[in-house]
């Protein structure tokens, strides 16, 4: 009765599916059982946030446990889901695409669109295809498998949807034997990894100038990509102070704050609510993204709509550093059009079961609240995104 | 050769004194002496068009070095290398077509070479796409590898093809010269026309009987206003002053001598008469690629104006002022300060301005800035020689007349 949008049929859906959590194969419902503070609706726990959290955030160690017996229960439902759904020949290496991509998305320095291509092309070396089309079914299937174990996951996707689309052109050039093109494609698929560090430092680079020498940063999330950028700055010499939230619940903030001091920037810590009250002394915002959206918004850690909003009454530009491979398709019309990302909460003390938490991970922030996204494709304004990716999928 | 020296110089000093005013001047002087360079040019037989645009970037950053706040400098130059690029990919497009051909019949015995010019073919056209436009999604995993290989595969194959391959090169050698001569010609044709394009849209845009104002004076406004006067459109504008240099005067004036109906207005007074107004035209001196506009100063005065009362702020700008750079930091970086006695008369204000006397600062400072920017959501549409835009449609014009790789002209030594 509270819901007034059309979302509400969606979490009715959800309100159902909590009687059978048995009904989605793949997807990471086993941890809801394990959770004492869980409110009624099925929490999906996204998998990509824990991992998140567990690199980039100061977790308390019950947290982890809970974190770590998850990951292996989703593990153990891959494996047994898999044998049940694929052919008999085949599940030894959906098996191990996902096992594959759960080794290298534990790297903490590496992206996880570059941990899923790397799981891809571990899929075509394992391959025994003769023909690029057979190769391209195997492909297909295992980037479908890697897709639902975690759909709240963008980057995940869109690293996917990428490669996929990569592989399709480069087979209608049909002027290669076959090894040839395979070996081309793995070469090409191992380079990806390096593209992914080139990009973070073409983006530190290119964001260089706009920031200027007594300039005040607000930064909100642990992005890998905005900690290069704010380092190569600080190696320039460049004379700035950080404002860091606090990033409640994964307190991404105390870890930004140590990586700073690290590097001798002035750092100040501001609980999330006190955004508003410190935003005049700011000069810009600097953000990640999880993903970047057809219309030029987006995905990010829950806060970051808030902070633009802040930042747009007052005037002070956005900045997004975000590597190209996040962009996707996706165009979310409002903040719950998109697939659930939740992340447990803990508020230190226990909540009474009547009490609901809403516990989703992250927000969408639209395009008119972003001044400049910094990308390895060069400084874009929000239009440009969805040509880019129009370029891409027509 | 020494003659070109003599002609960069003689235009770097003139840069660096300021003497060549406004944008379009700029431009024309600055690509006809890059098209007397490129003439003057002796090129080596390989990479030719490598050779060609290492030349070109050392002169361009001459020449920007010389005034940063002309944008016009770093545009044409960086013009001329994109037109230096496209005429060697189509040179190289119709010379691999030729060469497909020869290997064919040369090299039946070789199967290793057969495969080899029909890879660098594709792989060359895919590759100088590739290069040609700005780094894209699509190009995000054939990048590392490719601009390795390519060089490689072509000069292999020209070793092998040797002799057939030579008599194509010494006619392709003047053929890429004299293309870009024919390019950059045109360039400047478009350059000293580009007035008259954007004054042949006018009529799309002023109705009968508007109100239009204007602040200070600019070459293209003037045309726009006459033009549409001429096709039997009546209209009245308001000008604005344009202090501290007036030049609202000098148009005022210009505009009643082609019988158009002229008010004239302090630049305070815009805000009150914005609202009676229906059209705001004005000219720019830089584009810059998010759609900010550097004009005149005033100008950010009047947009406000113009968006608080919702009035179309139309900013007629030819294409040799959009600069593919972001501004950054525009009111300090693309301003210049000029002299204050524009502002107050040195014999009254003696006293104040003298630095010799008292504790050696005055406590007067006269601030004279040229220019204003113009942030993109202030303007509703850009009149171009190729039309009208939206401000966020800025970035599609840079990609078709600019390069990626040329952007960063001046920094050589940084990684």
């Amino acid at each position: 009765m509270w819901y007034r949008s059309a979302s509400f049929i969606l979490d009715q859906q959800q309100n159902d599916g909590v009687a059978q959590p048995e009904s989605r194969l793949l997807s990471p419902t086993a941890p809801s059982p394990s959770m004492a503070e869980t409110p009624q609706q099925n929490p999906k726990i996204s998998a990509y946030y824990q991992t998140r959290a567990a690199h980039h955030g100061v977790v308390s160690s019950d947290w982890l446990a809970q974190a770590q017996a998850a990951v292996g229960r989703q593990a153990d439902e891959a494996v047994s889901d898999d044998s049940l759904s694929l052919k008999s020949g085949e599940s030894p290496k959906a098996f191990s695409v996902i096992d594959e991509f759960n080794n290298w998305r534990k790297q903490p320095e590496l992206a996880e669109a570059v941990a899923a291509i790397r799981a891809l092309a571990s899929v075509i070396r394992s391959s025994e295809a003769n023909t690029m089309m057979e190769l391209e079914i195997e492909l297909k299937k295992a980037s479908d498998s890697l897709k639902s174990w975690d759909t709240t996951s963008i980057s995940l996707t869109a690293g996917c949807d990428l490669f996929m689309r990569y592989v399709t052109r480069t087979s209608a050039l049909e002027y290669e034997d076959f090894n040839s093109a395979k070996s081309r494609l793995l070469e090409r698929a191992e380079k990806f990894g390096e593209i992914s560090y080139k990009a973070r430092r073409i983006i530190a680079m290119l964001s260089q100038d706009f920031i200027f020498d007594g300039c005040t940063i607000l930064v909100h999330g642990f992005s890998r990509v905005v900690l290069e950028v704010l380092r190569t700055a600080a190696q320039n010499r460049k004379l700035f102070r950080i404002f860091c939230t606090e990033g409640r619940p994964d307190r991404t903030g105390l870890r930004l704050s140590n990586e700073l001091a690290k590097l001798d920037v002035p750092v100040k810590l501001l609980i999330d609510s006190a955004v508003a009250y410190s935003m005049d002394e700011v000069d810009m915002v600097f953000v990640g993204a999880d993903g970047v959206v057809e219309s030029g918004g987006i995905i990010n850690m829950m806060g970051t709509y808030q902070i633009a909003l802040v930042a747009k009454s007052m005037s002070k530009p956005v900045y997004v550093a975000a590597e190209s491979y996040k962009f996707a398709r996706l165009y979310p019309l409002n903040q719950k059009d998109m697939v659930p990302a939740l992340r447990p909460i803990d508020f230190g003390v226990p909540i009474p079961s009547k009490v609901e938490v809403e516990t989703s991970a992250r927000d969408y922030t639209p395009p008119q609240y972003l001044t400049l996204l910094f990308t390895d494709l060069g400084v874009l304004t929000p239009s440009v995104v969805s040509d880019e990716l129009i370029q891409l999928y027509l | 050769m020494p003659d070109v020296h003599a002609l960069v110089n003689d235009f770097l000093i003139k840069l660096k004194r300021r003497k060549i005013e406004g944008s379009k001047a700029t431009a024309k002087v600055t690509a006809e002496v890059l098209r007397s360079f490129i003439s003057q040019q002796r090129l080596p037989n390989t990479n030719q068009a490598g050779a060609l645009i290492d030349a070109v970037k050392a002169v361009g950053e001459q020449l920007i070095a010389a005034n940063p706040v002309e944008l016009a400098v770093g545009n044409v130059v960086r013009r001329v290398l994109h037109i230096i690029r496209e005429e060697d990919l189509s040179l190289t497009a119709a010379a691999i077509g030729g060469l497909s051909l020869s290997a064919g019949s040369d090299d039946e015995d070789d199967v290793g070479h057969d495969e080899h010019p029909a890879l660098s073919a594709a792989a060359v056209a895919a590759a100088a796409r590739s290069t040609l436009r700005p780094p894209s999604l699509q190009t995000l995993l054939e990048d590392v590898p490719h601009t390795a290989a390519v060089p490689h595969t072509s000069s292999s194959g020209g070793d092998s093809e040797g002799k057939s391959k030579s008599a194509d090169k010494n006619s392709s050698t003047k053929r890429l010269k004299h293309n870009v001569i024919e390019a950059v010609n045109e360039l400047i044709q478009d350059i000293v026309t580009c007035h008259e394009q954007i004054a042949e849209q006018a009529v799309e845009h002023i109705h009968q009987n508007e109100v239009i104002l204007t602040l200070g004076s600019s070459r293209t406004v003037v045309e726009f206003l006459c033009a549409a006067k001429e096709k039997k459109r009546s209209f009245r504008v308001f000008v604005a002053e344009g202090a501290p240099r007036y030049q609202g005067h000098t148009l005022a004036k210009e505009l009643v001598t082609r019988g158009l109906q002229t008010t004239v207005i302090t630049d305070s007074a815009v805000f009150a008469m914005i609202s009676r107004v229906n059209m705001v035209i004005v000219g720019a001196h830089a584009v810059m690629a998010n759609g900010g506009v550097i004009a005149p100063v005033g100008l950010n005065m009047v947009a406000l104006a113009a968006q608080r009362h919702a009035v179309p702020f139309v900013v007629l700008a030819g294409i040799h002022k959009l600069c593919p750079l972001y501004p950054h930091n525009p009111e300090v970086l693309l301003n210049e300060l000029r002299s204050p006695s524009e502002l107050l008369d040195f014999g009254e204000f003696s006293d104040c301005l003298d630095f010799g006397s008292g504790s050696g600062s005055p406590i007067l400072h006269v601030v004279n800035p040229a220019f204003d920017y113009v942030p993109p959501n202030l303007v509703s549409l850009f009149i171009t020689d190729t039309g009208g835009h939206n401000p966020s449609y800025m970035y599609r014009l840079i990609a078709d007349y600019y390069s990626a790789n040329d952007l960063v002209l001046q920094r050589r030594s940084a990684s």
